[in-house]
């Protein structure tokens, strides 16, 4: 029956070294994928968190030129947002706060904006509802 | 309260026609009616404009005495008077909420406020015109405060709700803020600490025998201790508090569910006012209006409210909005997707 032996197996060997196969090749695309997600995404971060520093720097130098030059609830805001930038992990990516901490900063930013009258953007802003064209009511 | 028996009737007074789209909400003007200042209201429609509309003491009869235009370029969904009728507040789809005052007549948009990322669909004023909340499709409230010089700085964006923000409204002695929505919750917010940490205090929801589908409105009786919401439900739910704790300012005091009026709409209940003198006046999608009076009788669903009257085919086409007036009448005003708003009176026999 040993002659028979490999014959049974076939299948079985063909499985197994199709799966190894196609383990190995999707190890190495789903590699280069993450990569590139993991560029778009790190890339889309450090943006905005960059665009943000960059309001709070000038805002603050502002406030070091004419101490009164925003109402004191804007400057807690101003404060609160270099806070939140000094506390967010930008090395620690899986961090579970990363989330919390952009959402507070996207807040502070709009009523810190509100409040000077200004829109401040930059190509790829992110916007929280993308705009759907249904009825409105 | 007197008893509301017999034949009352809701009267039409006038039909008013200006608006070239639907008109979407009404805000009587609460420093008139009175002192011999003749009673004034603003509507606001899918036209972009907003109307302000006032009775002539002799005639009795309306007219559109200004057209608030190229301000709002898109709908213009809801408007509301400070405590003192000098400053006019409307919220757009544009995003935007303006701010117009009142010049002898005049309007003047002296203020615009931008923060909402897209359509602005709610706005109120607390009881001493000294904080404006507004609410829309981003699913936030935003809180903001008046400022020497016509100035307006935002205190708080308030997140919780998860969907559309349909209304705001502030209770009308004490600094707590309502907002209903599309994600069928009522919420109560608060300031909770020392200065500007308002907070979410209370959800009134399915849970607590909330509504079951989009909230569109709410209103309170005249002492602020009862408030009615409406909903998508076909329900209206009276809600109630302790008058006690509430006015001592020692901490928050919860709403509860006292009853709910069901059977009585079969469309999706757009508005609701309570009257000075206890009558809630609805308006519904199937072009009714209807009001209700609580009554010593329980009735078959167990609410302590009956249905006064209804009145069929109000309008052409959907009710948005009923509110009651200010002063000595009983005046009824009503805005509707038909282009039209009418003024009626509730008169009772005896009056005839």
């Amino acid at each position: 029956m040993a002659l028979f032996d490999s014959t049974i197996n076939l299948e079985q060997t063909h499985y197994t070294e199709g799966y190894d196969e196609g383990h190995k090749d999707g190890q190495i695309a789903g590699k280069e994928e993450g990569r590139e997600v993991g560029l778009k995404t790190g890339f889309e971060v450090g943006e905005e968190l960059g665009f943000y520093k960059g309001c709070v720097d000038v805002w603050n130098s502002a406030i070091r030129v004419d101490p009164n030059c925003f109402s004191s609830r804007v400057k807690l805001g101003i404060k609160q947002m270099k806070e939140l930038l000094e506390k967010y992990p930008i090395m620690d990516p899986e961090n579970l706060q990363v989330q919390e901490i952009m959402d507070s900063l996207r807040l502070k930013f709009k009523m810190v904006c509100s409040s000077l009258h200004v829109r401040l953007e930059y190509d790829g802003y992110p916007k929280s509802s993308a705009d759907t064209h249904d009825i409105e009511f | 309260m007197e008893s509301f028996e017999g034949n009352i009737e809701l009267r039409e007074i006038q039909r008013l026609e200006g608006h070239t789209d639907r008109v979407w909400s009404l805000a009587w003007n609460p420093a008139t009616g009175h002192a011999g200042i003749p009673l004034s209201f603003a509507s606001c429609s899918g036209d972009k404009t907003v109307r302000i509309w006032e009775q002539n003491l002799t005639s009795g009869l309306w007219n559109c005495k200004a057209v608030l235009e190229e301000t709002h370029t898109r709908t213009v969904r809801s408007c509301a008077w400070s405590p003192s009728g000098k400053l006019l507040a409307t919220a757009s789809f544009d995003a935007t909420t303006a701010i117009w005052e009142n010049v002898g007549g005049d309007f003047d948009c002296v203020s615009t406020l931008e923060g909402h990322e897209n359509e602005v669909k709610g706005v109120s004023w607390n009881a001493s015109g000294s904080l404006l909340a507004t609410c829309g499709r981003d699913k936030s409230v935003w809180i903001w405060e008046v400022q020497p010089g016509n100035e307006f700085e935002c205190v708080s964006v308030l997140q919780g709700h998860t969907q559309d923000v349909k209304m705001v409204q502030w209770h009308p002695t004490v600094d707590i803020l309502f907002s209903c929505s599309y994600d069928n919750n009522v919420k109560v917010w608060a300031d909770e600490g020392d200065s500007d940490d308002w907070q979410c205090v209370q959800t009134l929801g399915e849970p607590n025998n909330g509504h079951t589908s989009t909230v569109w409105a709410l209103s309170f009786n005249a002492r602020g201790d009862k408030m009615v919401t409406c909903s998508d439900d076909l329900t209206l739910k009276v809600w109630e508090t302790d008058n006690t704790v509430m006015q001592s300012g020692d901490g928050f005091a919860p709403w509860r569910h006292v009853c709910s009026l069901s059977g009585y709409h079969d469309r999706t209940i757009f508005s609701v006012h309570w009257s000075r003198e206890g009558i809630i006046a609805s308006g519904a999608a199937d072009d009714a209006i209807r009001l209700f009076v609580e009554s010593n009788e329980n009735s078959a669903d167990g609410s302590r409210y009956k249905l006064l009257l209804k009145k069929e085919k109000a309008h052409d086409m959907d009710v948005n909005s009923v509110q009651w007036s200010p002063g000595e009448k009983r005046l009824l005003a009503s805005a509707s997707d038909d282009g039209t708003i009418k003024v009626w009176e509730l008169v009772s026999p005896s009056q005839c």
